[in-house]
């Protein structure tokens, strides 16, 4: 007797099963989707919450101002010196001139600033380091390391926006947002392995002279039991396609809509779903259908006792 | 061939279903167990399926001892018995092929050997041309008959049969014990369990009468005994 023969005997009958209670399998395979859309809408709300905080993360810098007088030499060893620190994650070195045209491109919509540049005959402004950490919690390091008499005495202002606050509300958002979800998800997958439970049991109903044939003509228990845990598996993975397509098509929908929240920057939903699909796919695929199949082994168990 | 010593069985809570029970079957004998409706007949077909378990006592079919079989042992136990029982009917959707050979694939056994088996119990029980009928469009007696082969797809060295002429006309009924005679002709053991008078005094074999859960009376060429 071949293994293929069996596995496909197996197949149909849990086939069977399906068609034979197609309202009930897709109301099944509803809240299955439902369950699984629960988590995926967890996951994604994280990965805005992450890009969102690394957004603003990425802002961060502390702008070193130097005096106009300061010379090329000075400049470039506060360049190199700041660079090849550890924490120092880049150092870009404005020239005076680069330094004017920044603060114009910034102030573009204000007549006043750039008039009252215009009165002045020379550039104001001197070079100008920005420098960004690997780290947020480096930045206190940096300005120490800014106090270097190889050239502080050349630095006129510095400037350091830490936007403390509003990553600490980000980070708040997303631990409410987590603990919120879990919980969401831990009710939509305690309904679903209740509703598979369910429908096995009706399954079940509808074959019971079959069963009891089979165990009287000496099927073992796992042929008896094997169709039914292989009809939840079907609906699991009818659920996962469905769940699939949509987080797809949602997450292309959404990404243009907030692009507004990151300044025009792609939010990455998208990317992270299309990039992840796979172990997505397949973690999802297999936490489903081990609560389903068990579900399901569960529900068969009560007529397999003699 | 089939040994009950001293059995006992209870059903929860202290309904009385057989009180120490003792009988031998050898193999190869057509034996009638016969008794009024609630004596326990029935009982004893389904502790020799394993469908029930004793409460006391030893049970051994073929030199295997039953009495304590596991869950795993029970399919091949089922497998080497053959059953007939009352409720235990055709599936309506299947034609007779199909519910044939529907005992023979849930046993895994292969397809080539299902095509070889099936029209050889069909031709036993005198179905072989009706094969591609379903249960409704056949007589009562031809459903027992079919009934009948597919208890016998897996060779079985016993056939149990619970009431198998239940609601047969005479005709129909004659049929089938002379079926079960030509089984146990082929050497198969049949214990054939009946309230039916006619019958039991017919076929002129061993009778064991039941009453109240006990063995009244137990005769190598027996009749039926009513109850006084
Ligand atoms: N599953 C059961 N639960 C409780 N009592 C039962 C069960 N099956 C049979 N009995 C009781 O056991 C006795 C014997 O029943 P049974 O073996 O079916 O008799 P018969 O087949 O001779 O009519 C009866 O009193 C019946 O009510
Ligand atoms: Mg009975």
């Amino acid at each position: 007797m071949s293994f293929f023969v069996t596995f496909w005997r197996i197949f149909l009958a849990a086939w069977k099963h399906f068609t034979r209670n197609l309202w009930l399998s897709l109301t099944t395979i509803f809240v299955l989707i439902l369950a699984l859309l629960s988590v995926n809408v967890l996951i994604g709300v994280n990965v805005l919450l992450t890009h969102a905080t690394q957004n603003l993360e990425n802002k961060i810098d502390v702008s070193v101002y130097f005096s106009p007088s300061t010379t090329p030499a000075v400049l470039e060893q506060a360049r190199f010196f700041m660079s090849g620190l550890p924490q120092v994650k880049s150092a870009q070195l404005l020239t005076a001139n680069e330094a004017l045209a920044a603060f114009k491109a910034r102030h573009a919509g204000d007549k006043k600033i750039l008039g009252a540049l215009d009165e002045l005959n020379e550039n104001p402004l001197g070079a100008t380091l920005i420098l960004k950490a690997r780290k947020t919690d480096n930045y206190p390091f940096l300005l120490k390391a800014l106090k270097n008499p190889q050239f502080d005495f050349a630095i006129s202002s510095q400037n350091y926006e830490d936007h403390a606050n509003t990553i600490a509300r980000v980070q708040s958002v997303s631990r409410s947002v987590q603990l919120f979800g879990a919980g969401l998800v831990l009710i939509f997958i305690l309904f679903s392995v209740l509703i598979v439970f369910n429908t096995i049991r009706v399954a079940i109903y509808t074959q019971r002279e079959e069963i009891g044939i089979m165990r009287l003509v000496g099927a073992s228990s796992s042929y008896v039991r094997l169709p039914f845990v292989f009809e939840g598996i079907f609906l699991a993975l009818i659920a996962l396609v469905f769940t699939g397509t949509i987080v797809v098509a949602l997450s292309a929908y959404i990404d243009p809509r907030l692009a507004s929240v990151f300044d025009g920057a792609n939010p990455g939903l998208s990317a992270y779903f299309v990039g992840n699909a796979l172990i997505l796919t397949i973690t999802e695929g297999i936490a489903l259908a081990s609560l389903v199949g068990f579900s399901s082994w569960a529900a068969v168990g009560k007529y397999l006792k003699r | 061939m089939i040994q009950l010593e001293h059995i006992s069985k209870i059903y929860p809570p202290d309904v009385r279903g057989l009180r120490d029970v003792n009988m031998h079957i050898r193999p190869g004998e057509f034996v009638s167990i016969v008794g009024q409706s609630g004596a326990g007949k029935t009982t004893i077909a389904r502790l020799l399926i394993a469908e029930e378990r004793p409460t006391r006592g030893k049970i051994s079919i073929g030199g295997w001892e039953i009495t304590n079989i596991s869950r795993r042992d029970i399919p091949y136990l089922r497998r080497q018995i053959g059953v007939v029982f009352q409720d235990f009917k055709l599936l309506p959707k299947k034609t007779v092929y199909e519910n044939v050979a529907f005992a023979l694939e849930v046993a895994t056994v292969a397809s080539s050997r299902i095509r070889e088996i099936v029209p050889q119990v069909l031709k036993i029980v005198g179905l072989d041309e009706k094969g591609k009928r379903f249960p409704q469009q056949l007589s009562g007696g031809e459903q027992q008959r079919v009934v009948i082969a597919r208890s016998l797809v897996h060779r079985p060295k016993v056939l149990i049969a619970d009431e198998p002429t239940g609601n047969l006309d005479t005709i129909s009924m004659r049929e089938i014990i002379d079926l079960l005679e030509k089984i146990n002709s082929f050497g198969t053991t049949v214990v054939l369990v009946t309230h039916n008078r006619e019958v039991v005094n017919a076929l002129r074999r061993r009778v064991i009468t039941l009453s109240d859960g006990r063995v009244v009376s137990d005769q190598a060429e027996g009749k039926y005994l009513l109850p006084t």
